[in-house]
């Protein structure tokens, strides 16, 4: 088993990254974005580090931070490890507003589809590769990315639809192999009615 | 419609009477549960406070067959449709209880994401109060309810219904009275402008057959 620090300077070799001045209490890597996934992979599947669990990823916003220079966002990948108990460590991409773009790890680790698209809802950080890249906790309807600092926190946005999942539903049935013999009055949508059809064929 | 008509008499006061006491005992309610509001209403609802003592026997998971939509708990903007869906899909007699702070509104999320308030989007009869609310405070919000059940009265809501199409008649009529006097003034004008025209020809003539 590496301790964080090993792990860090393996980092440090492999993909040139920075430490993290602003974590006092832990290892933070700081990793450009495109040795992102590489350094997850490396992170996830090298014996003595089986960093096997994500537990969080989360989006910041520097613009109102105090005393900071460099890029206004950035995405914190927290990890974990089953095997090796207490190793933690921490990664960090950072993302300039003009290319918000960061690549996804959603291909090695299952639950960082949800978390990338929260990032995606509240930040409007584009993960590259990701297979379904919808709004998470906003509706349909909503314009903008709330936890940015420049979003008003009190603008309401009000959402004029319900969410009609059916059609979703039926193409994943179908891709299961179900067939649908026959349909319930009430499923056919009617543009005109009100509170009807947000998810569109 | 005459004022006759709008007052109760006895066969409808004795049927507000029969009808209200029905609606009142039997108030099934609805829960729309999204927060901790939920947790309470489930303590009133069973054993210690048991809200069936008051003729709420049946909770019903469906909007056809309940007759309170109990709102217990946040609100957000993607829940505000499903929401209002549901008070629409209940039958005719229907009222909105408004539990906690943040059904009432929006409780302490002054955010992006709550509904400051359930009345933004349906009406609502019964507020009540707390973080969350305590049964006996959801008690007290379900008498107040029957209160005001009792007190409904059918030739009240019919005059209320019928006022508008009144209303509508007496407007239709003023239309209509205007229109013809119009076209009365119309006609008259135009015998007038007749009548001018033969006295007219007639002087002519006359002088012609002078000269």
């Amino acid at each position: 088993m590496k301790t964080a620090e090993e792990i860090f300077t393996a980092l440090e070799e492999m993909f040139g990254a920075k430490r993290e001045t602003l974590d006092r209490w832990g290892v933070t890597a700081v990793v450009s974005a495109g040795y992102l996934h590489n350094a997850v992979e490396f992170l996830k599947g090298t014996a003595g580090v089986e960093l096997n669990m994500l537990v969080d990823v989360a989006g910041i916003d520097y613009l109102t931070y105090p005393n900071y220079e460099g890029p206004r966002f950035a995405v914190s990948y927290s990890f974990k490890s089953t095997v090796n108990p207490g190793l933690r460590f921490r990664l960090k991409v950072l993302v300039s507003e003009a290319n918000l773009k960061v690549p996804t790890i959603s291909d090695l680790y299952a639950n960082a589809n949800w978390y990338e698209r929260e990032v995606f809802d509240q930040f409007g950080i584009v993960f590259e590769g990701h297979p379904d890249l919808r709004r998470l906790l906003n509706h349909v309807e909503f314009v903008g990315h709330p936890l940015r600092k420049d979003y008003p926190a009190q603008k309401r946005q009000w959402l004029s639809t319900n969410d009609y999942l059916l059609p979703a539903l039926e193409k994943r049935l179908e891709t299961l192999g179900y067939r649908i013999v026959e349909r319930s009055k009430e499923v056919g949508t009617n543009d005109n009615e009100f509170l009807e059809g947000s998810i569109k064929e | 419609m005459t004022a006759e008509a709008e007052k109760p008499n006895i066969i409808t006061s004795s049927l507000d009477f029969l009808v209200n006491w029905g609606r009142t005992n039997s108030l099934w309610p609805f829960p729309y549960g999204t927060a901790c509001c939920a947790i309470e209403f489930m303590s009133t609802e069973v054993g210690r406070y048991d809200l069936s003592r008051i003729g709420s026997e049946y909770v019903r998971f469906t909007p056809r067959q309940s007759d309170v939509l109990l709102v217990a708990g946040t609100i957000t903007y993607k829940q505000a449709p499903i929401l209002k869906r549901i008070y629409e899909q209940m039958a005719e007699p229907r009222w909105v209880i408004a539990m906690g702070a943040c059904a009432c509104s929006g409780g302490f999320y002054d955010c992006y994401c709550t509904v400051p308030g359930i009345d933004h989007i349906i009406p609502v009869d019964v507020y009540i109060g707390g973080c969350p609310s305590r049964p006996e405070a959801f008690f007290d919000a379900m008498f107040d309810l029957q209160k005001k059940i009792k007190d409904e009265s059918y030739m009240k809501q019919r005059a209320d219904r019928v006022k508008e199409q009144l209303e509508m008649i007496k407007a239709k009529t003023a239309e209509a009275k205007a229109c013809a006097k119009d076209f009365a003034h119309e006609k008259v004008e135009e015998l007038k402008d007749f009548v001018m025209e033969k006295e007219q020809n007639l002087v002519k003539k006359a002088q012609f057959w002078k000269e």
